[in-house]
Parts: structure tokens; sequence; C-alpha cells
């Protein structure tokens, strides 16, 4: 690999100033790379600083010391190149589904974006919800409306921040499917940010374990298995269980010491 | 145990009984109470020199609309103190956002004015309406200004607010979706702060009204301040109770405008909560 991929992480370290006035050490030294087209996986234990990582590429922070370079380019401030999928929702409560898909076109000034909008919402499975308004719909049906709004714009990276958490585990599976659908259409660079070991194996094509906090690569691991990929099926492979295992093996350490720390210093983060 | 759901018949029938029992008793509440007064008043135990009496309130309404007042035709009067107050709240608002908006933005100019604004927060504003018959004369300016001066501060300190808690996740979505300062200020922040805004906006127009009755209890030519004074002058219990009803008519028709205004531009909201049920 070299300058050409499409993510990369230098010497890459961030703190961040506490209430209490102490340092919080989020990334130590993280170094990575990602290829374009590629879907990463970043696991790791609670507040590893994982989501940090994907909020230094979106630009929406400056690492304290190192280069993050997205497609080339230094990242100094927000990138619009770069799509975003949060957490907990993001979508604009004032908007209906419409309006909040049309958003990115709108803001990006761009012409005659109406049938790309309807598009989009044919895509995400929304044709008929255009007028209700966020708190109207569903959990899945409102993460659909972040997806179909980030997508919309064709970002050359796509950053997710845990974005399946907040569902229900059945929901959730369906999401994945449908992720997996959206994203073998359009092959962009994908970081995605997990908890869930499961979820990671099931769509990526490289899983990155991180240490707990400060954050640093712990293990990479290539994912094999065959697609077009079904999510809710692949579970259940021995494929899939074999490296299941041998990941498990490297994250429960870390899982492990992260729990340590935090039954020692419980005012620690958060 | 019920065997069967109710009908939706049933259901209509039993919300409107309910309706109706709570209009009769309203209405009975308050026939209990002017007749309570009305009758207090007849017997003297009240003394309808100082107390006034209902009937006495009626018939001076009936003066005033027929005959007019000492100080000129009702309209006129109720006019002048209606457009004072008005114009007090237009400006109060519109000021109060765009500074409230600005300063909530602003770090820097919020740290620079943080304590004049407590100070003049801190001021009993009332008091103000003196200065400002001082300066601005006996005309309807000064009422205006008084009105305004008791609107912004509340409109500025919850636009202040709404905008301090307009979530970041939002505005970072939204400027990585593309949005210039100019769009994250009027799709994002100005949505979020909205509906604290319009929350202000209830307990304003109040503010405005008093702003320009005080104002006029203070010096006037004209309006509905300067007849409560006259007939407190006068020794007329009836006068002051009867522009009173005229107050709290204008009062409620400005909420009830501002409460369609809230559910207009706030459609979007899961539950409309307004102070209207009160």
């Amino acid at each position: 690999m070299n300058s050409g991929s499409a993510v990369k992480f230098e010497k890459v370290s961030k703190r961040f100033r506490t209430p209490k006035g102490t340092w919080y050490q989020a990334l130590a030294n993280l170094e990575f790379e990602v290829e374009a087209g590629q879907f990463v996986a970043l696991v790791g234990p609670t507040g590893c600083g994982k989501s940090t990582a994907l909020t230094l590429l979106a630009g929406l922070e400056q690492p304290s010391i190192g280069k993050v370079t997205v497609n080339g380019q230094e990242v100094h401030d927000i990138d619009t190149s770069t799509g975003f999928v949060f957490q907990h929702d993001a979508t604009f409560p004032w908007m209906n589904v419409y309006s909040n898909i049309a958003a990115g076109p709108k803001f990006r000034k761009v012409k005659d974006h109406d049938a790309l909008v309807k598009s989009w919402i044919a895509k995400v499975g929304l044709t008929g919800f255009e007028n209700n308004y966020p708190h109207q719909l569903s959990g899945g049906m409102k993460k659909r409306v972040a997806l179909a709004q980030s997508l919309i714009n064709e970002p050359s990276l796509l950053l997710m921040d845990e974005p399946f958490s907040a569902l229900d585990v059945q929901t959730r599976s369906i999401m994945t499917d449908e992720l997996m659908g959206l994203w073998e259409q359009t092959k962009s660079t994908v970081l995605f940010v997990t908890h869930d070991l499961e979820e990671a194996i099931a769509l990526a094509d490289r899983v990155i374990v991180l240490t707990a906090g400060p954050a640093q690569v712990k293990a990479d691991f290539k994912i094999d298995l065959p697609r077009p990929r079904k999510a809710r099926d692949i579970r259940f492979t021995p494929e899939f269980l074999a490296i299941y295992h041998k990941i498990w093996n490297v994250l429960r350490d870390e899982v492990d010491l992260a729990y340590q720390r935090q039954l020692i210093a419980p005012s620690g983060k958060k | 145990m019920a065997e069967e759901y109710l009908s939706d018949q049933e259901i209509k029938r039993r919300n409107t009984t309910h309706r109706i029992k709570v209009h009769s008793l309203q209405l009975g509440f308050a026939v209990l109470l002017m007749g309570t007064w009305q009758i207090l008043a007849d017997k003297k135990i009240l003394d309808p020199f100082f107390y006034g009496r209902p009937t006495g309130v009626l018939h001076q309404l009936k003066v005033w609309v027929q005959n007019g007042t000492s100080i000129g035709s009702l309209w006129v009067n109720a006019w002048v103190t209606f457009y004072e107050a008005t114009y007090g709240f237009f400006a109060g608002v519109i000021l109060g956002i765009i500074f409230g908006v600005f300063l909530a933005r602003n770090k820097t100019a919020a740290e620079i004015f943080a304590p004049y604004i407590k100070v003049s927060n801190s001021i009993p504003r009332v008091v103000l309406g003196s200065i400002f018959v001082l300066w601005l004369g006996l005309g309807s300016i000064s009422k205006v200004a008084l009105a305004f001066v008791l609107v912004f501060f509340p409109v500025f300190f919850n636009a202040f607010q709404g905008t301090r808690e307009a979530d970041n996740k939002l505005i970072s979505n939204a400027r990585l979706l593309g949005a210039s300062k100019r769009d994250v200020l009027r799709r994002v922040i100005f949505p979020s702060a909205l509906s604290w805004i319009t929350a202000s906006m209830h307990v304003s127009f109040g503010f405005a009204l008093i702003g320009a009755i005080v104002g006029e209890f203070l010096g006037a030519q004209r309006g509905l301040g300067l007849l409560i004074a006259t007939a407190q002058g006068n020794f007329n219990p009836n006068g002051v109770y009867a522009a009173m009803v005229l107050i709290a008519i204008m009062a409620l028709s400005a909420e009830f405008l501002i409460t369609k205004l809230e559910d207009r531009l706030l459609n979007w909201r899961p539950t409309q909560v307004s102070g209207s049920e009160l």
C-alpha cells in the first residue's frame, strides 16, 4: 500500500480535556491504512477511541499529533466528500422524510434533484412515507432515512459510528443486510465502528481490532467470506464461526482490560 | 367485566357528555362568583362605592360604547393601547431573536456582554417607563419603548438558550451534508431554537400589554391605561374593571393567534405542548 490509500492514519494521537481539567488520551500513535473500496470494521472495547478515529476522518475534530489523510489529502476541516452515519439519530426532526433526504443535494445546490431524491426514497423502501416526520417513524425507518441522507451525496468515504446499536436485534440484522445491498451498488470505502463482532465479520472485508484506550491497532484480520453475503444466514456457517473464534480470542483480553479499568476508576470517562 | 369493546358512538357520546359537564361547571363557577359579588354589593356588605358591582361594570361598558369615554372614543383608546403593545411586542421579539441567536453563536461577544445583560436584566424594568416618558414624551413612542424592553429580555434569553441547546450532532451532520454557515443557521439552529422562542412569545404579549398600560399610567393622552387612571381618580371602580375586561379580551385574542402560529411553525413536533391548556 502507498499514499494512494483511501484512508491513512500516521502516528495519530488525540487527547481531550476532561471537565475535571485532566487530559483524556483517546488515541496514541494510531497507524493504519485502508484501500479504496474496502469495507473495514473497527472493533474494540467500550471507550477505546473508535469513534474519535471517525471524527478525525470526518474533520469534526483535529488530531493533537500526527496526520490523517483521506484520498491523499490531509484532513483539516469538515470534508463534504465524506458521509457520516451517527450512532444516535441525526435526522432533522423539523424536516419530513423527503426534505431530510434532499438536504444534501439542496445544500450542495444540485439542480433538479427531485428524481434523485425519489429514487433514494425508493431504494431505502420509504416510498409513501415522504411526508412523515422522523418522530412518526420507527427506529429502523429513521436509520434508513439517515443512510439515504448520507449515500445520496455519493460519498467516497462512508463513516458509520455504531449506526445500528440503538436498534433491536431483529431490526438490526435486517438493516445489516440492507446496508450490504446498498454498499454493493456504490462500493465506496466504508469504515464501520461497532462493538458487535458478529456484525463486523458479517459486513466487512477486513476487521481491525483496537486495544483498550488509548487505541492502537492490536490485530488486523482479512475476512474471506464470499459475497454477496446474507448477514442473517452467514453467521451459522462453520467458516464464520472459525473467524469469530480467532478474532474473539484477540479481542477478549482488551475487553477484560477495559472492564477492569472501569471497576478501578468508575468516574473515568463519561 | 366488559364483554365487548365500547362502540365508537358510545365513546363519542361519553366524550361529549364530559365536555358539556366541564363547560357548564365553568359557567356555573362564573355565575357563582359574579352572583356573590353582586349580592354582597347590593346588600352593602361590600361597599359598591369602593368595590363596584358586576351590573355596574356592564353599565359602564355600555356607556363607553354608546357615548364614548371622558377621554374620547372607547375604540380609539383601545386601539392606541393595542398598537403600542403590538409594536413593542414585534420589536422585542425580532430584536430578541437576533441578539439571542447572535450572542449564542458568538462566544467572545457573549463573554463580553454577559455582565451587562445580567445587570440590565436585574433592573426592575417598569421603572424605565418614567425615563422613557421623560425622553420620548407623552405620546405612544414611550409606551412602545417600555413594551419593547419588557418583551425583549424573555425572548432574548429563550432565543439564546434555544440556540445553545441546538444539537451538535445535527450541526455536524448538516455541515457534512454540505451546508454553508448560513444554511446551518437557517435550517438547523433556527428551527431547533424555535420551540424555545415561541414559548417565550406566549408570556411576551402579556408583558407588552403591561408595558403599554403602565406607560399610560405614567403619563399619556390616550389609551386604556389612562382610562384606568382616570377611573381610579374619579373613584369609579366599575371603570377600572371595565377596562380590565377589554384588556383581557385583547390578551386572549393575541394568545389565540400566537398558539395558531406556533402550531403552524412547529407542526413537526410529536406533541403540541403549549400554555393554552391552562
